[in-house]
Order: C-alpha cells, then structure tokens, then sequence
C-alpha cells in the first residue's frame, strides 16, 4: 500500500499558494471559463456528414434493397407499400448510425441529417415505417446560440448567434443505371411472374400459338431488380447500360 | 433483334421464346394435369410439378397424393408443370436399357443394405469432384424419408442414409435450392419415376442440364405412401422405431428388427400399392447414369448397370482404387422382374401413351 503524505509546506510557499487559488477563484467568478454545453438552450454545431437521423425520398428509390442487405444492424426492413414497390423502413431500436444504407444507396434516396435527439416513449415506437421517414420528425429548438469548440492552447467554446442548419445539402451519387436481360432463355418457364412484377410495364409476354414471347423494353426499364428477384428460375440478370457504339 | 454480346460467353437477350404444351381442356394448367395424370391413378409422385411450380403452390408430401390445394387462387396458369410432367404424354420405358457394362460389386469403404454401391458410387463422385453436393433420401427415427445433401465422403457413413425405406419422397423440389449453391455439379439418387421426372426436367431446363452431373437410379418394383405402409406394418407386428432393415426378396417383404424379424408375401400388400406404380414398368430404371439393385447378384452385392460414360468414368476410378470386390451378375433374375413389371403396360389406358410410344410398339 502507498501512503500519500501531506507535503510540508514551508509558511512562505503556503501562502503563496493561498493566493493562487484566491486569484483562480475571483478569475472564474468574473469571467467563467467552462466547457460545458448547456444543451437544449445552447446546441453544438455539427459538421456537415454528421451521421443521425435518416431521411427517405420515395420519389427517387428504385427499391434496389442495398439498403437492406447492407446494413449491419438488420435494422432495416422493406415494406411493400400500396403501389407493389418496396420501400425501406427503420427500426432506431437497431440502427448503429454507421450511415452505410447512405453510402450504398445508388439513387440518393436516403439522406443524412444532424438530428440526434428523438424522444420516444417505448421500443415499438422506435420502429420508424416509411411514411415517418419522408419528414423529419416535430422539432422543438429552444437554443438561441450554437456552440463550437475552438482549440486554441486551450480549449475554448465559440458561441454565435447563427442557428445550425440540421439538414445539409448532401451531393447526389452518380446514378448506375441498369437494365434487365435473361441470361438463360432456354431454362424460363415462361410464367410471367416478372412481367407481374414489373412496375413500369418494361416486360410483355405475348402466347402466340404454342410459343411464349417475352420480351424486355429498354427504353421503360430502369433497372429495379425486382423481376431479376422474382424469377423462380433466376434467368434474368441486370447489367449496367453500354456506352453508345459510335 | 437480340442484344447478344460477343465478347463474353453468357447469353444476354432482351427477347426470346418458350415453347408450351397444348392443353388438353380449357382450364388452368393445373386443372388439366390433375383430371389427365392426378385423378386417373397415372400420377407417379415424382415431384417434378412441385418442383417447377413457380409460385410453389403445389405440394408434394411423402404421405399422401401430389396437391394443389388453393389453385384457383394461385395457379398463375404457366404450364410449367405440364412440361415437366413425364406422364402428361406418357412414353412407358421397360427391358433392361441401353448399357456399357453389367456388373456385381460389393463396397469396401461402406456398408448398406446389399453392396452399398449407391454410396460408393456417390462417395466416388465427390471425391473425383464431379460433384459438390449429393442428395439422398435418408430416415429419421420412424423410418420416415428424409432429404440429406451431402458434401463430404464423411457424412455418407452415416446408416440413415442407406437402407431401402419403400416410401416416396421430394427428391426434385429439394433439388432447386441445391442448384442455386453448387459449384461443381450435383449428385441425384432415385427411383425410377424420379429419374424420368429429372431427365424431364433437364429436357426442358437448360440449367439442370449443366448441373446436375450424375444420376444414381436404383431398382424398384413399387413404392408406398409412407403412413399407409406405417400403418400396414404396424398390423402386422412391427415396430418402426425398432425396425433394422425392409427387403423384398424372392415375393416376400421381410422387415428386420434386432430381436425378431417379420415376414409375409408381398402380393398382400397390394391393397396400398399406389396407383401410379401399378401403371409404371420401369424396373431397372433406364434412363439414369448408374442403376443400382439388390436383383441379379448374391447376398452382399449389388448389381451395377452402367449406361453413360460418366458412370463408367466413375466405375474405373472404383477399380483403380480397388474400393469395390467385383463379382458376375445372373441375367435371368433380373429378366423375370422386368417381365414381371412390363405386364403393367396393360394398366395403361391407350389414350395416354404417346403417339412415338405407339409407333414403336406397333412395328
């Protein structure tokens, strides 16, 4: 065991002592240097790949599913919504905030913002369906100042009047745009369950006779992937579009 | 116009064409497959339909009758199922078939029922790397058939695998799943009516083709429904959990158990005798790469009809090894049983044979 002794201060050395604390004490009582935030009345800036809340664009998914199939937690599920599409939803009960559903998402459609701080009164409520990710949720900012840290020798905080934009303009991925092909006609059955599928009609059968004649449309299909998933012979494949031949 | 790229191999087109099978009555697909093959007793339960079906509405279980319960709902009318099906346009198959050698071996490695050379043959496959998969009909507990892929030559020597159980089983539709994982190729093992029901497959479907490699077919005079033959031996005294063995030698079904053993003549068991073996006359399996039987060689050994190149592949590797004791074969016995199921060609209605079947006959 260590045995901390009091140091024996000589009586000039001890005053002095005194004094500086003295001198710290009156310096703080004048002007506080604290670092402490005073969240909700003050608010941290944040940069701008802040990794919170996680907002959707129904307009632009595609319902490739990436989103899904990448994201550690499994805390997103695609839900079929009333026009045949999937869309993903959230469980915040899961999420981990990595952000790679953002990052793995070819059309943008998931977007990043700088909420951090959603109440929620029980698990089940976490569960954030997909009409609840096109909004942001209700927000209530009571700060009048945002903050920031400043390293300067010391730390010191920063504070201005300027509220902090929570949603930042993110720049859109280069779109990959795909199409579907069959790879392997001869093993079709021909049972139109990707013509079913298709949400854009890019796919006909036509019985002529004792034949069936299927056939893709380039020009309407924009590379979904969903006839490529439900085909129960997997024949059909998506491939990204040429380049023009010259 | 079809978008086919010259520089790599894989078909790419943006428009092709199926051919599909004239119905015989206007309804969905599956009505006419279930009053032409299902209600006339012609239907052999080789899964095939359930395997094809694409919205997996039709259910085979090894208990009772091919179903679709909920068709008029689901049947989405794609008459898959028709084109698989290899009694839709019956063309009966008998005699002994096509073959490059006929012989008796015995197993060195495993032990089955007669020469294990089901397992051999597979075991060989697997380790020639033919293919990566196999898939058997193993048993639980109660003698009730079960689906085993196996990978390795290992998991073969487990004895559920082996053994005849005499009731069907979904041999096609687990085979969907195992196409989608296989590298190298596949290992089938059936009866006759799977065997026909896969080269049906691989007739129509390309990808089964490519993939599965080797086909074991094995002698079969009948098959059962697994809970009626439960059902018939437990009246007779037998109890499945105790059960060691069934064998059907010389007209009687001897069911072994480690402390007595039951036998009676299998002409009784005619009452449940499914309909669509009374009208299959396929004895010695003629399509498949390998047959296998207990018919034709002494106690102990197997007889082996070798048909295709890959199974006389497969058999000098055997050799070469020396994995397997060989030993000769008696025709006789396996004519007797191939006449004695060609008889059934009467069970046939005409109507349902198809016309090459006809012309064959007729000259």
């Amino acid at each position: 065991m260590i045995k901390i002794k009091t140091p024996k201060l000589k009586t000039l050395e001890s005053i002095k002592l005194h004094l500086d604390a003295l001198f710290t004490g009156a310096k703080e009582a004048i002007k506080p240097g604290t670092i402490t935030i005073e969240y909700p009345r003050e608010r941290r800036k944040l940069p701008d790949n802040f990794r919170g809340y996680i907002l959707f664009s129904p307009e632009r998914c595609k319902s490739c599913w990436q989103c899904s199939f990448v994201c550690p937690a499994n805390a997103i599920k695609m839900e079929l919504a009333s026009n045949n599409r999937y869309y993903p939803s959230i469980d915040y009960a899961k999420c981990i905030f990595c952000h790679f559903c953002i990052d793995t998402c070819p059309v943008t459609a998931l977007k990043p913002t700088k909420i951090h701080d959603v109440v929620y009164k029980d698990l089940e409520e976490m569960y954030t369906p997909t009409e609840l990710m096109v909004k942001p949720p209700k927000i209530v900012r009571e700060e009048e100042v945002t903050v920031e840290y400043v390293m300067d020798g010391d730390i010191i905080l920063k504070k201005s009047k300027e509220l902090d934009e929570l949603f930042p303009e993110i720049e859109p991925h280069v779109e990959i745009k795909e199409h579907s092909v069959c790879i392997d006609p001869e093993s079709c059955i021909a049972c139109g369950i990707c013509e079913h599928s298709c949400p854009v009609e890019a796919i006909t059968r036509e019985t002529i006779g004792q034949e069936r004649h299927l056939r893709i449309d380039i020009e309407k299909c924009y590379g979904c992937g969903i006839c490529v998933r439900s085909c129960p012979m997997h024949v059909l494949k998506l491939v990204r579009i040429r380049e023009e031949k010259a | 116009m079809s978008n086919t790229s010259s520089d790599t191999a894989a078909v790419e087109t943006l428009e092709w064409k199926v051919r599909i099978p004239k119905k015989r009555i206007k309804d969905k697909a599956w009505m006419d497959l279930k009053k032409r093959v299902i209600d006339t007793g012609l239907c052999s339960h080789c899964s095939a339909c359930a395997f094809v079906c694409p919205v997996q509405g039709i259910i085979s279980l090894p208990d009772r009758g091919i179903d679709f319960p909920d068709w008029e709902e689901r049947c989405i009318d794609c008459e898959g199922c028709l084109r698989v099906c290899h009694r839709w346009e019956y063309t009966p198959l008998s005699d002994l078939g096509e073959y490059i050698e006929l012989i008796a071996a015995k197993s060195k490695r495993f032990k089955g029922q007669d020469g294990a050379m089901v397992t051999e043959f597979m075991a060989s496959a697997l380790e020639m790397g033919i293919i990566d998969r196999a898939i058997f009909v193993g048993r639980d507990e109660e003698w009730r058939p079960k689906i085993y892929h196996i990978r390795s030559v290992e998991q073969l020597r487990d004895t559920r695998i082996s053994g005849t159980k005499y009731s069907y089983a979904s041999v096609l539709p687990e085979l969907k799943e195992a196409i989608r994982v296989t590298k190298k190729g596949i290992g089938v093992v059936g009866t006759p009516c799977i065997v026909t029901g896969l080269r049906k497959i691989q007739k129509e479907f390309k990808i089964f083709k490519d993939k599965v490699k080797l086909v074991v077919g094995l002698f079969c005079m009948e098959n059962f429904y697994y809970d009626q033959l439960r059902a018939y031996l437990e009246k007779k005294g037998v109890d499945m959990r105790k059960l060691v063995k069934m064998d059907i030698t010389r007209g009687k079904f001897i069911a072994t158990m480690p402390d007595s053993e039951i036998s009676f003549p299998v002409k009784e068991m005619d009452e449940i005798v499914p309909h669509g073996c009374e009208r299959c006359t396929d004895f010695t399996d003629v399509l498949a790469d390998v047959s296998v039987g207990s018919v034709g060689s002494k106690v102990g050994y197997s007889t082996v009809v070798v048909r295709t190149e890959i199974g006389k592949e497969i058999l000098d590797y055997i050799r070469e090894k020396r994995y397997a004791e060989f030993s000769n074969v008696i025709p006789d016995v396996i004519d007797k049983l191939i006449k004695l199921k060609k008889k059934r060609i009467k069970n046939i209605p005409g109507e349902y044979l198809t016309v090459a079947y006809k012309k064959d006959t007729e000259k």
